[in-house]
């Protein structure tokens, strides 16, 4: 369904989904944007030329949660977290897609992740496309765009004073039900606008046969080469919207099993306890991001793992851009391989 | 501002000539807001190399990610090259495997409050002392250089290179002393109840990416207190204990240490404030000790020394 949304009405309508949801909405944080809880006084950002520092994954798969509590004597119990139904006002729609590729992980026959299932259960998406697209942002380059709808139940398009609503699941409609429907013209006019913008998206790098040469090129010195100025932290991982690596700990104090954000970036991420590191420098680590996202995702679900966010791009201290190391990856050999 | 022409001539010179095997410097990023720090192994591939105020992070911290015995050159400001000579007081290079370019430095610019003032879509920058233009698909815009200045270059006092091998263009006037000061004494200023909640409001957004770890020369442990699991020092996790403890223990662990660059709080995704304790224990240090870092290669910082006729007797 299609319809329109005055922006002055906007407020209301958020505080009106109050009673029932908790709602997350991008809001300033310092000198960027967050996705927080809705209150009285909350005041939407989206004026910011690109996504929230921090994607919405961290809504699904938080920075850090309790999964077990220890008992007396040696038993445990569930750490029974309460979760809400919410709403995602304004999630941008490489960063829906990036929860949606990370259903792939979360959710499977052999294993089920309960609470990343009940979080996607409870949470009714609204998308914001990106009618100005953004700098370090390539989603049109790894088959997505600013208003691809995967994952979503509501996409919005801002048309200035108005909102196109398309409403794309029936827990979408709910929500904005009561609106005017908008006239053929207005949905003519928004699509001009969601055109335009994917046609200001240059290719950020080719993505044909991008696989193959980053596999057969394993042991190449180009890993050497691109992986120099790193200094292996956690800043292109934790912010990616795609990456997912945990690690669980005891905290005995807090009588805790915990699992916190991990990153194959970092130093102790493969560190075995006999001492082995089996990617013993930042080589095989820039290896292990890059070909994940552009190897072994494809690999798994054929699919790239990589939604385009631009984060990455856009935060890391040393300036390495993923963009460029692809462009690079594209000049090495390759052979083709044949079937058989 | 830098002669570039110079810079490369000597970098040049140092490959040629077999004084080092490589030069560690910066090139040019994808966009013109994120210079790179680049590793140059010969002649031919210091065209590339750029030298501005845009170059945000400490290249000493990339002395400790290279052999110990390799021959090194590196183009290096003011702050860079007092943490070149805190690594070498605490043996992590000696001083004949380097051969250091000295460039007097009129401070980095940050490049978020760039794109606070003009957006994302940074085409060209161009700079000199009082002024940076930048261009973007709207137009041009001039900007005063001060108001784009990371808060350490504002209160640096040592701009120009101590020990440098060459200085390459003429030595700046030096920065106050006392601006370092007045910083602290902000902070100092405040109620307990004050200062915890500025604590709280800076540590508690941290996502412990260690990107402030691996940007400071200083933070070469090869296993950082956060990592070790017996004993465990903090919480491992993104709780107010976790990252109170991770953003304490690792201003401490620079007491005497830190050359206040700032390069922790440029990697910072989080946009936190660091610098306020470090400075802190800096200005405790000047006090208490009369001592600075960096200043030569032989003075070890003062918790680092142990002597027998120490007046405190570790008593209470
Ligand atoms: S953000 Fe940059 S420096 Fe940090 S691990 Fe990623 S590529 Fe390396
Ligand atoms: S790899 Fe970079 S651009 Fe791709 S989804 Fe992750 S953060 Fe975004
Ligand atoms: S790229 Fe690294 S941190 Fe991200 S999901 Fe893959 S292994 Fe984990
Ligand atoms: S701290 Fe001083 S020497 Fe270092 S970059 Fe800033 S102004 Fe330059
Ligand atoms: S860089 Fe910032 S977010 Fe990352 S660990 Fe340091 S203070 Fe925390």
């Amino acid at each position: 369904m299609n319809l329109i949304l005055e922006k002055h009405a906007l407020p209301d309508l958020l505080q009106s989904w109050r009673g029932n949801y908790d709602v997350y909405l991008p809001q300033k944080m310092e000198r960027f944007s967050h996705f927080m809880p809705l209150t009285d006084n909350s005041v939407l950002v989206t004026h910011e030329p690109h996504n929230t520092r921090i994607s919405p994954k961290a809504l699904f798969l938080p920075m850090t949660e309790a999964l077990v509590k220890f008992t007396r004597f040696g038993g445990y119990e569930d750490a029974q977290q309460v979760i809400q139904p919410r709403i995602i006002f304004a999630i941008r729609p490489c960063d829906a897609q990036a929860v949606q590729l990370l259903d792939t992980s979360f959710i499977q026959e052999a294993y089920t992740d309960p609470l990343w299932l009940e979080r996607r259960e409870k949470t009714i998406t609204v998308g914001l496309g990106c009618h100005e697209p953004c700098q370090t942002g390539f989603c049109t380059t790894v088959g997505y765009g600013p208003f691809n709808k995967a994952d979503l139940d509501v996409l919005l398009t801002d048309m200035g004073d108005a909102y196109l609503v398309e409403t794309l699941s029936k827990a979408g409609e709910d929500c904005f039900q009561g609106l005017p429907c908008a006239s053929d013209e207005f949905v003519e006019q928004a699509l001009i606008v969601q055109r335009n913008a994917h046609d200001q998206m240059p290719v950020a790098f080719e993505t044909e046969n991008l696989k193959e040469k980053l596999e057969q090129n394993f042991n190449s010195d180009y890993w050497e080469t691109v992986s120099q100025s790193c200094l292996g932290c956690g800043v292109c991982t934790f912010l990616c919207p795609t990456c997912f690596c945990f690690d669980i700990v005891d905290e005995t104090q807090r009588r805790e099993r915990v699992r916190n954000w991990d990153t194959c970036m970092f130093r102790t991420y493969s560190l075995e306890a006999s001492g082995h590191n089996p990617r013993p420098s930042k080589v095989e680590r820039t290896r292990q991001r890059l070909s994940h996202k552009f190897v072994y995702w494809l690999d798994q679900v054929n699919q790239i793992g990589c939604t385009g966010c631009g984060r990455c791009v856009r935060y890391c201290p040393v300036g390495l851009d993923i963009r460029a190391m692809l462009r690079q990856a594209q000049t090495l050999p390759f052979e083709v391989s044949h079937a058989g | 501002m830098p002669d570039l022409d110079a810079i490369k001539t000597e970098v040049r010179r140092l490959l040629a000539d077999g004084v080092v095997e490589v030069v560690v410097a910066f090139k040019p990023g994808d966009t013109p807001l994120h210079p790179q720090p680049a590793f140059f192994h010969s002649p031919e591939e210091v065209d590339s190399l750029v030298h501005n105020g845009l170059c945000q992070n400490n290249l000493a911290t990339f002395l400790t990610h290279l052999p110990k015995t390799k021959k090194v050159g590196m183009v290096v400001r003011g702050c860079e090259n007092r943490s070149v000579n805190a690594l070498i007081v605490e043996k992590q290079k000696s001083r004949e495997n380097l051969y250091l370019l000295g460039v007097p430095c009129e401070g980095i610019i940050d490049w978020r409050k760039i794109v606070e003032h003009v957006g994302e879509a940074v085409l060209a920058v161009h700079e000199n002392s009082d002024e940076v233009t930048v261009e973007t698909r709207e137009g041009q815009f001039n900007l005063s250089r001060n108001e784009l200045l990371h808060a350490s270059c504002l209160r640096c006092a040592h701009r120009n290179p101590i020990s440098a091998d060459i200085l390459i263009g003429e030595p700046l006037p030096e920065g106050d002393p006392n601006l370092a000061r007045v910083a602290v004494e902000e902070f100092e200023s405040l109620t307990n109840e004050e200062r915890y909640a500025w604590f709280q409001k800076e540590a508690e957004r941290c996502i412990r990416c260690y990107a402030c770890r691996e940007a400071c020369p200083m933070c070469y442990c090869t296993e950082c207190f956060v990592d070790h699991i017996e004993p465990r020092w903090t919480e491992s996790g993104a709780t107010p204990a976790g990252m109170q403890g991770w953003h304490i223990v690792r201003a401490f662990h620079q007491t005497g240490r830190c050359t206040d660059c700032g390069a922790c709080e440029r990697a910072c995704p989080m946009d936190i404030k660091m610098t306020y304790l470090t400075e802190k224990l800096n200005n405790d240090m000047r006090k208490k000790y009369a001592f600075e870092v960096g200043l030569d290669i032989q003075t070890q910082p003062p918790f680092a020394t142990v002597t027998l006729d120490d007046k405190n007797r570790f008593s209470v």
